[in-house]
């Protein structure tokens, strides 16, 4: 009994220095939100709001109306198709990246992650202007050169969904690679070793073994690429609706969209009852999912 | 394994000590008398200015620093004496926002009034926010015409928007007759203009359902539709750069770098709109110093911005920048300067001054940009009804203006 | 199978390597081609990946006309200190949660991924409320604790995740063979969770990298700016920026990653062999 007592405290005295930090960085900015969506901190009471109990979370839920609704529809579906795309392409390339033979796979490996060696907003506009310019873009002039028409990439809804798509992938898919290859190393080799060049063998291989094996691994990792494709601003804002460079699809996530319809009120106490209402949103979101893939496992 | 381990534990040794190393400054010492401003402007323009300021050492010591992401920091540390700058040095545009934050304070407690008259009467309309005067203008800027003599001559130039448009459809100068960021709000505002409407009034309500905003956006259209689809900077500067373009419209910013691409550049007034007569109009900025309330409520240092401010009336400094990056000065007797009477896009953007309208200083014009934005793209790239997304533009920005509050 | 075949497959897996390997650096390629190209513009509209007037003039702006040394140094304590301290944290952590029992353990796990639902848009405000009236405002040590707490989360998560596939009775082993708490700690677990700590090492090491929002709004000066704050200024906007200069400092920030990525491969193998002690 005394010994499971100090089990405990030895626990908590392990985790204490990180739950500290977490909690004055991660945690503490969501208790502050959360009091300041009880405020009226505006620019006009700046430095001298002072508690106004719920009435910036009914004036939010204007927010929340279709075109919110619409938005939450794309980012559903937009976290999805990033997740699939994301998981089997990850999947397959880390498996072949680990074939015993490979002798250049450092290499290759690492100029994979160059994609993430750059601040994001980086990439953004390289893709934005460099890739699917309509005039000058390196798209566009191959199209071109094929004897095709130019295309404005980012300018309807589908084709513009897609291109973010793809330049999400494109920056997530070293990290997710990068995952997946800890994930085999850290797993008995015979799961999956050599096993790629045999073919279908390989795939009963990975489904039977090498997934589950690895699974535990990597859930963190995946469920938090899932937040965070959900919560995803930057590639969507910067390819289609960055002031001055709007392409004229009308694509919104659920961020963009609470972005440009309470964010740039400067009202900070709107905008973080908005803020609260997301988060809940999205913990009811994830709560009813967990309880759903449970029920659908028993 | 244990080397790595022994490696981390060296790195964090030597790191920690070194971390703090980035000083704040505090006030209440000897010596001079210690002003920081902050700025966001190119290095020609930020040496001219610190050159000018360390002329009052050594009784008053003044440190230019950049600061990216200026205006988000302001309303940060905007009150707090440990962290906010004395000054900064920006557009005119962000300060009714500050200003109903409480953190500037009016430099008429620091400038003679009479001083003021020697300014273009523009740039004062500029910086006066409900009566009071926020800023102490030094140059301002305003979209230009200009051309590439390789395709347009100059007696191609057009007078009216008319004119233009016929060079546009007849070919003479090209795939791209003319070219601008058409679907952005600070471009279009000129056409807006032109036609006597407006984006927002001076109390704060939005104008972009007023019939006069619904016929420029109906009648820009035909010149959208001549240009690529595109609109944004990249795109038009670099077609215009690369003589695809024969004309557009921008700002001084961009001579440089299009004369450096080899272009013979004219530059030109604005079209007038033919129906109107009145012509395109766009926003300007001027660009000058704002004194937080932190330094002016100082006693250590209100005099040390005296000076400071005193620096600016004086014409040199104007035309010394226009000298170094072609800026406009704003006071008028800089211009009594030859070098920058033959100056000729100072000249210009001097006349353009005269019809060109301030951008909104009122916070309500933050969220404007925005909906306008959208409102654009709306009309000039997904062909809605200009009209139908006029009222819900009008309909957004109301209420958008709405939970300001 | 037969030697040449398997061969055959080697090789076409090397085409197919070298294969995506360039689709995937094509934006990159095209960056530095613009990066070497002597011509000012954006771009032609007749590109091509080797430009016609090469010029080295860029990297020469942007290593000596800038403090990008100075940016350099900053970036690196900022890096260092933040994946030593993180791991520091983490690594207890993590095995408190993945191999102690106590209560509120189930709680703890989940309600740290929950936190990943909060948009934190809006965090800056907070954060600077905190820091500022302890003066780690302007400071690295401010940048730390943001970042090592931002990291944190991941850090515990992904470590534990990591840890729960290491058997546990390799350190009962170790245990009846006499090694204390910590020496199976150090000895055991974390030579054989080697990848883990790389990957989670890597993944702090890339988002101090490239955070800018925090360094440009919390640092002052350009002499305390970050590689990506410092990068972040010279944007090639409107009324700045020249593409070739930027495209040159994008280049040069990454690459420093990319070494240090390639020098970590060789330990990302994992202290298990095969079929050695599962089961």
């Amino acid at each position: 009994m005394g010994k499971r007592r100090y089990g405990a405290l030895y626990a908590w005295l392990a985790l204490a220095p990180a739950l500290a930090l977490i909690g004055l960085i991660v945690v503490f900015p969501i208790l502050y939100t959360g009091y300041i969506s009880l405020t009226n901190m505006n620019i006009y009471h700046w430095f001298t709001f002072r508690i106004i109990g719920l009435r910036n979370y009914i004036n939010a839920l204007f927010v929340f109306d279709s075109g919110f609704l619409s938005a939450l529809g794309v980012t559903a579906l937009w976290t999805a198709l990033n997740m699939v795309f994301q998981l089997t392409v990850a999947f397959v390339m880390a498996s072949l990246l680990n074939i015993e033979k490979l002798r250049y796979r450092k290499v290759y490996k690492t100029l994979l992650m160059f994609p993430w060696a750059m601040p994001g907003y980086v990439s953004i506009l390289l893709w934005r202007n460099g890739m699917f310019n309509s005039q000058f873009g390196l798209l566009n002039q191959w199209m071109e050169r094929l004897g095709l028409e130019p295309v404005r990439w980012l300018s309807g809804d589908v084709s513009a969904f897609l291109s973010s798509m793809f330049v999400n992938l494109w920056l997530a898919l070293p990290f997710m690679i990068l995952i997946m290859d800890g994930a085999l190393q850290s797993v008995d080799r015979s799961y999956y070793e050599s096993a790629v060049i045999e073919g279908a063998g390989w795939f009963k291989r990975s489904v039977s073994l090498t997934i589950p094996a690895i699974k535990p691994i990597i859930a963190p990792a995946v469920v938090i690429t899932l937040f965070t494709t959900f919560k995803q601003f930057d590639v969507i804002y910067l390819l289609t609706r960055q002031a001055g460079a709007r392409t004229g699809a009308n694509l919104h996530t659920v961020l963009t969209y609470a972005y440009e319809n309470a964010f740039v009120t400067n009202n900070y106490g709107f905008s973080s009852a908005v803020s609260m209402i997301l988060f809940f949103l999205l913990i009811g979101f994830s709560l009813t999912t967990k309880l759903r893939a449970r029920r659908a496992a028993q | 394994m244990k080397r790595l381990w022994l490696a981390l534990a060296a790195a964090i040794f030597i790191i920690l000590p070194s971390c703090d190393s980035a000083v704040v400054p505090t006030g209440e010492q000897d010596g001079p008398v210690e002003l920081t401003i902050w700025h966001d402007k190119e290095e020609d323009v930020a040496a001219v200015l610190q050159e000018a300021l360390d002329r009052l050492q050594p009784g008053v010591a003044v440190r230019l620093e950049r600061k990216s992401g200026l205006t988000e920091a302001l309303k940060l540390v905007g009150n707090n004496p440990g962290a906010a700058p004395d000054l900064y040095f920006f557009a005119h545009d962000k300060m009714g926002v500050y200003a109903e934050m409480g953190i500037l304070a009016p430099i008429t407690g620091f400038v003679d009034a009479e001083d003021l008259n020697g300014f273009l009467p523009m740039t004062l309309e500029a910086v006066t926010y409900k009566g009071a005067i926020y800023q102490l203008p030094i140059y301002f800027e305003t979209l230009l015409f200009m051309y590439n003599r390789a395709l347009m001559n100059d007696s191609q130039v057009p007078a009216t928007t008319e004119d233009l448009y016929q060079f546009m459809a007849s070919g003479a100068g090209g795939r791209f007759g003319f070219i601008e960021q058409h679907s952005t709000a600070y471009y279009s505002a000129g056409w807006i203009h032109g036609f006597g409407g407006g984006i927002v009034a001076d109390d704060g309500t939005p104008l972009l359902n007023t019939p006069e905003t619904i016929a420029a956006l109906e009648y820009h259209l035909k010149f959208v539709k001549r240009m690529p689809g595109e609109g944004e900077y990249a795109t038009v500067n670099t077609l215009f750069r690369e003589g695809r373009a024969a004309s557009t419209i921008g700002g001084p910013w961009l001579i440089p770098a299009v004369r450096q691409s080899g272009i013979d550049l004219g530059l030109a007034k604005m079209p007038a709109v033919a129906e109107t007569g009145l012509p395109l109009a766009p926003y300007s900025g001027v660009q000058g110093l704002h004194v937080l309330r932190v330094a002016a409520e100082n006693p250590a240092k209100s005099a040390a911005v005296k000076e400071v401010l005193a620096l600016l009336l004086n014409p040199n400094l104007g035309i010394a920048m226009a000298k170094a990056s072609g800026c406009a000065p704003a006071l008028l007797t800089s211009y009594d300067d030859d070098e920058v009477k033959n100056d000729e896009m100072v000249m210009l953007m001097r006349e353009t001054a005269e019809s060109a309208v301030p951008m909104p200083n009122i916070p309500e014009m933050d969220v404007m940009w925005n909906v306008v934005g959208n409102l654009l793209a709306d009309v000039n790239m997904r062909g809605r009804d200009v009209s139908e997304a006029a009222a819900d533009a009008q309909k957004q920005a109301e209420a958008l203006i709405l939970a300001m509050r | 199978m037969n030697k040449t075949a398997k061969r055959a497959g080697l090789l076409l897996l090397n085409v197919f390597f070298i294969a995506v390997c360039f689709g995937v650096l094509v934006p990159i390629l095209y960056a530095f081609s613009v990066s070497l190209n002597a011509q000012n513009s954006i771009l032609g509209t007749d590109f091509s990946f080797i430009p016609r007037a090469l010029t080295l003039e860029n990297y020469r702006a942007v290593l000596f006309d800038r403090p990008v040394l100075l940016w350099l140094g900053n970036t690196v304590t900022l890096a260092l200190s933040s994946v030593c301290i993180a791991m520091l944290v983490a690594v207890p952590g993590a095995y408190s949660l993945s191999r102690l029992r106590f209560k509120g353990r189930k709680s703890v796990f989940n309600g740290l991924i929950l936190l990943y639902s909060f948009p934190a848009i809006l965090s800056m405000f907070a954060i600077y409320r905190l820091l500022s009236p302890i003066g780690l405002i302007n400071t690295k040590a401010g940048l730390i604790i943001v970042y090592v707490g931002t990291m944190a989360v991941f850090g515990l998560l992904n470590l534990k995740g990591y840890f729960d596939s290491v058997p546990v009775e390799i350190e009962e082993a170790a245990q009846i063979d006499g090694a204390n708490g910590l020496q199976t700690v150090m000895l055991i677990l974390l030579p054989l969770a080697k990848p883990a700590l790389i990957v989670t090492g890597m993944m702090v090491l890339i988002y101090v990298w490239n955070e800018y929002i925090y360094a440009i709004t919390f640092m002052t000066g350009a002499d305390n700016y970050t590689l990506a704050a410092g990068l972040y200024s010279l944007q090639a906007t409107e009324m700045s920026g020249s593409w070739p200069v930027f495209a040159a400092a994008s280049i040069v920030v990454s690459l420093p990653i990319l070494a240090v990525f390639f020098a970590t491969q060789r330990f990302m193998v994992s202290g298990l062999t095969a079929g050695g002690v599962k089961g």
